[in-house]
């Protein structure tokens, strides 16, 4: 496997070496408009070496490796680092030192049902969701998709790390188009193991209550209101915090949050946690892609700002120890990438509310809009924290209940200053991509309509 | 490689199998601020198979391993046969092609040294640090690519193409207190390292906008005469409308067939827009699809009268339509689907002054730092914008964001001038799990009546 690969490199780079190898199988089932239409299987294996040589580092991928052996055989394994070397050749001078062995946390990354699932078991799923979220006037397209894979990680220091890893898939999305009005309502499951019969049921409520709720459409409101945003609606509100709390914005100098650790930023209820050790959760790893032990980290707690994310090399240049987040792909060099985001007090909410959407929120807006998807996010300045961006789905609440779906708005603002006061938190906490968090009410969003 | 992946056909027991094989070695350079983020070069290979049994499912097979082409042609046909359609799958007639095509390489990048790629990135981005101090941070990078491909399907078609890309783009981040402020410049081209000499201009001017931008307020929220120059024009077509115009959207689905029915007036006469996947020199230009089909250009829209649709030879079939060439895949790891190549608004008349002429207060939209639809509904990030004051161009303004609907905005196109251009771009499209495809876009300057700027809200903000 890698070992061979690390022990050419010990001999020809001067400062170490470290390597990924990863093969992974993926079998994938899509319904297309209500119609079992493809079934499908994906093979990679591939492997990214990085070599310090001369004070300098460089890295290289191929996926010219052969399936059953991993790598290094020799007509690979030398040319591969013939241009890791090149590649360092021409890089900057980095003090980078690969990180001795470590004791690994004990993580659930491999769940066997997942593993085993037939074609016949993933297409079972798809029908059965098929049958339950159909109906007249709407089509319906969903695709599950299995993951196995394996990883070894290991350095010229002495660490080294292997482990399985199984993830799932699910997403279903119904379309309802009536004349020119084009309405997409969609959820998805994502977990290292299949889904319980309760996680699918939650996954049809989520879609259903959703379209009854838009099936009305009224006049969106206008000016400084309130807002609920779903989990699934809160992107645009946490990729600006989310991006500012890597070390590598810090470095870059565009962080907005880099001298303020220590200070209370946010609201006190705010909480953010990086947890890679989460059970069940496909993010989740022993390690990280450069052998740095996954552990859990807060990175904001009750508003005031912790700590960064780190990568090796951003470690190295910030002169810090890296956190464990280290990712990298068979391509290009790692990067600090978060794993499980939890986003505190979420879930823990007190509140009674039914199994409406936002989480009992509801009752507390007198007038404004509950957002469940936005149009454009991650465009233009994010980091910034101002946001601007057309409802994808939205619904206008008006005496604490929901009236119907709002077109032609577009919602406003900026997160930071929103995050200072939060309005409360849902009881609706819920994993949304590798993001868990509650409906959020926040106050002042300006909402603007056509 | 095509004698091996004929006989691998030979071996399949489906109806119809096609194979692709890919073979591709790029080089990316990265620069961040004054410091070289990475140098890389890659190598990656691996085979795609889709098999299509009677009475079956599409079976598809992705792999790295290039030995597992023969147990993998078998593994396709046996994911056929497991999903079970009726009615049938069925393929719009194609008639087969053999071609071996080598794309003009333009300096093949192949034979440059990284440490050559590496200069001229680093001058590149010098440009950019040294238009002022409050540049403080830039991002520029330089990605090339040379693939091998190789297509062969049951029907007897056998391609190989060699195929080049080049990418370079800088972003240039401007700051001053709390103000932060980017310029793009994005360069895509299907050439080699000739066609990316001699750029320096295009990432000094980014730089400069970043700076100038600084000083620039913020758009006021509301409803506007818009002009859009024709990058951004060319990025509006291609989301707000051009997704629509994707044949997997409405082939099986009666609501949406209704709502795309050919004849359907979308907008004035004199909106003229088509996709052109056949058009000299461009990056979403091939010769042949994903599935063999060869390219061309396709009427979308003809004097504001909805004329066609793009098509992959599925869609094709169902609609008792023809194939037009815009099957694609971005990778052997992907199958093909209906997407876009070269879209464009075609030439209208007149100059950009005759536009702004009688506009009392509107925005000139410019550039784009990126755009998403959600069919109806668009939404797109202007790279800057400037007012118009009374038919003359006036103050430079930022957070440019236009929202809209599709019907309505495309109807409100009330004036198409005549400076075409083609945006030859580096990113692409995304659709499907499947992104960056290299596409491009191309318009003149085109002016919509009203439109929905986001920005400022004049009745409160929150900040």
């Amino acid at each position: 496997m890698i070992e061979r690969l690390l022990e050419r490199a010990r001999r020809r780079a001067d400062g170490g070496a470290d390597a990924l190898w990863r093969r992974g199988e993926r079998t994938s089932v899509a319904f297309e408009w209500g119609r079992l239409k493809a079934a499908g299987v994906a093979e990679e294996a591939g492997v990214n070496v990085r070599v310090r040589h001369r004070g300098r580092v460089g890295v290289a991928g191929t996926t010219a490796v052969a399936e059953t052996t991993g790598v290094a055989t020799d007509d690979v394994g030398a040319p591969l680092l013939d241009r890791a070397l090149a590649s360092a050749a021409l890089g900057e001078e980095l003090d980078l030192a690969f990180p001795a062995q470590a004791p690994l946390p004990a993580v659930a990354t491999f769940f066997d049902p997942a593993a085993d699932a037939s074609l016949d078991d993933l297409i079972g799923i798809g029908r059965s969701l098929l049958e339950q979220l159909e109906r007249e006037g709407c089509r319906v397209n969903v695709t599950i998709e299995r993951e196995a894979a394996e990883t070894r990680v290991a350095n010229t220091a002495g660490a080294a790390g292997a482990y399985r890893s199984t993830a799932i898939g699910v997403s279903a999305e119904l379309w309802r188009i009536a004349g020119d009005d084009v309405l997409a309502i969609g959820d998805t499951y994502e977990g290292a193991d299949l889904p319980s019969d309760d996680a699918l049921a939650a996954l049809v409520r989520s879609v259903n209550l959703r379209l009854e709720h838009a099936l009305r459409v009224v006049a969106p409101p206008e000016g400084a209101l309130p807002v609920i945003f779903t989990p699934l609606g809160l992107s645009a509100l946490m990729l600006p915090v989310t991006q500012a709390l890597s070390g590598k914005a810090v470095l870059q100098g565009i962080s907005p949050l880099a001298a303020r650790v220590g200070e209370p930023v946010f609201d006190r209820r705010f909480s953010l946690t990086d947890d890679p050790l989460l059970v069940g959760r496909a993010a989740s790893r022993p390690l990280d892609d450069e052998c740095v032990p996954s552990r859990t980290m807060c990175l904001v707690e009750r508003g005031v700002v912790q700590q960064f994310i780190y990568d090796l090399e951003t470690a190295t240049r910030a002169r810090t120890h890296s956190t464990g987040h280290g990712q990298r792909s068979v391509f290009g060099k790692p990067v600090p990438g978060y794993t499980n985001i939890v986003l505190g007090d979420a879930g823990r909410g007190t509140r009674d509310g039914g199994d409406d959407l936002g989480g009992g929120l509801l009752r507390d807006v007198k007038d404004g809009l509950l957002v469940d998807e936005l149009i454009g996010v991650g465009q233009g300045n994010v980091i910034g924290g101002a946001f601007s961006h057309p409802v994808a789905l939205a619904y206008r609440v008006e005496r604490g209940t929901i009236s119907g779906r709002v077109k032609d708005a577009a919602v406003a603002g900026n997160a930071y200053d929103l995050w200072k006061r939060v309005g409360d938190f849902g009881n609706d906490g819920r994993w949304a991509g590798a993001r868990y968090t509650a409906s959020v009410l926040l106050d002042g969003v300006s909402v603007a309509r056509r | 490689m095509i004698d091996r992946l004929t006989a691998a056909l030979g071996r399949s027991r489906a109806d119809y199998t096609e194979i692709r094989v890919e073979r591709s070695w790029s080089t990316a350079v990265t620069f961040r601020g004054r410091r070289l983020e990475s140098a890389t070069a890659s190598e990656d290979q691996g085979g795609f198979v889709r098999a299509l049994t009677a009475g079956g499912g599409w079976g598809v097979a992705s792999f790295t391993s290039l030995d597992r082409l023969e147990a993998m042609v078998a593994r396709a046909v046996e994911l056929s046969r497991a999903v079970r359609v009726t009615p049938p799958i069925r393929l719009a007639d194609v008639a087969p092609h053999r071609a071996e095509a080598i794309l003009d390489l333009d300096g093949d990048v192949r034979g440059v040294p990284i440490a050559e790629k590496k200069r001229l990135l680093e001058a590149y981005n010098g440009e950019l640090l040294a238009v002022s101090d409050r540049v403080v941070d830039t991002l520029a990078s330089y990605r090339d690519e040379v693939s091998d491909y190789w297509y062969v399907n049951s029907e007897g078609s056998a391609l190989h193409e060699l195929r080049p890309e080049v990418t370079l783009s800088g972003t240039a981040v401007a700051r001053r207190d709390g103000t932060i402020e980017k310029g793009l410049e994005s360069i895509g081209l299907r050439r080699g390292w000739s066609s990316v000499q001699d750029k320096a201009v295009g990432f000094r001017e980014a730089a400069e906008r970043a700076v100038q931008l600084l000083d620039a307020p913020m758009v006021t929220g509301g409803a506007y005469p818009v002009i859009l120059d024709p990058e951004l024009a060319g990025v509006f077509i291609h989301e707000a409308f051009g997704h629509l115009s994707e044949a997997d959207f409405v082939y099986e689905n009666p609501q949406a067939r209704e709502m795309m029915t050919l004849g359907r007036r979308f907008g004035k006469p004199g909106l003229n827009v088509g996709d052109n996947g056949a058009a000299p020199g461009l990056r979403g230009t091939l010769p042949f699809d994903d599935e063999g089909t060869p390219t061309q250009d396709t009427p979308l829209i003809k004097e504001g009268i909805l004329v066609g649709r793009l098509h992959s030879r599925e869609t094709a079939a169902t609609m008792g339509e023809r194939a037009t060439g815009n099957a694609r895949a971005i990778s052997f790891r992907h199958p093909p689907i209906v997407r876009m190549t070269n879209t464009y608004i075609a030439n209208g008349r007149g100059s950009f002054e005759d536009l702004i002429r009688d506009v009392k207060l509107g925005v000139y939209a410019c550039g784009a730092f990126g755009g998403q639809t959600l069919l109806e509904n668009f939404s797109f990030t202007a790279a800057y914008g400037r007012m118009i004051r009374d038919g003359q161009l006036a103050e430079l303004v930022k957070d440019v964001v236009l929202a809209g609907n599709l019907f309505q905005t495309l109807d409100r196109i009330d004036h198409i001038a005549g400076d075409f251009r083609w945006n030859q771009m580096g990113g692409g499209c995304g659709k499907g799990g499947q992104a960056p495809l290299p596409v491009t876009e191309g318009a003149p300057h085109v002016r919509i009546e009203e439109a929905l700027v986001g920005g400022d809200v004049p009745s409160g903000s929150a900040t």
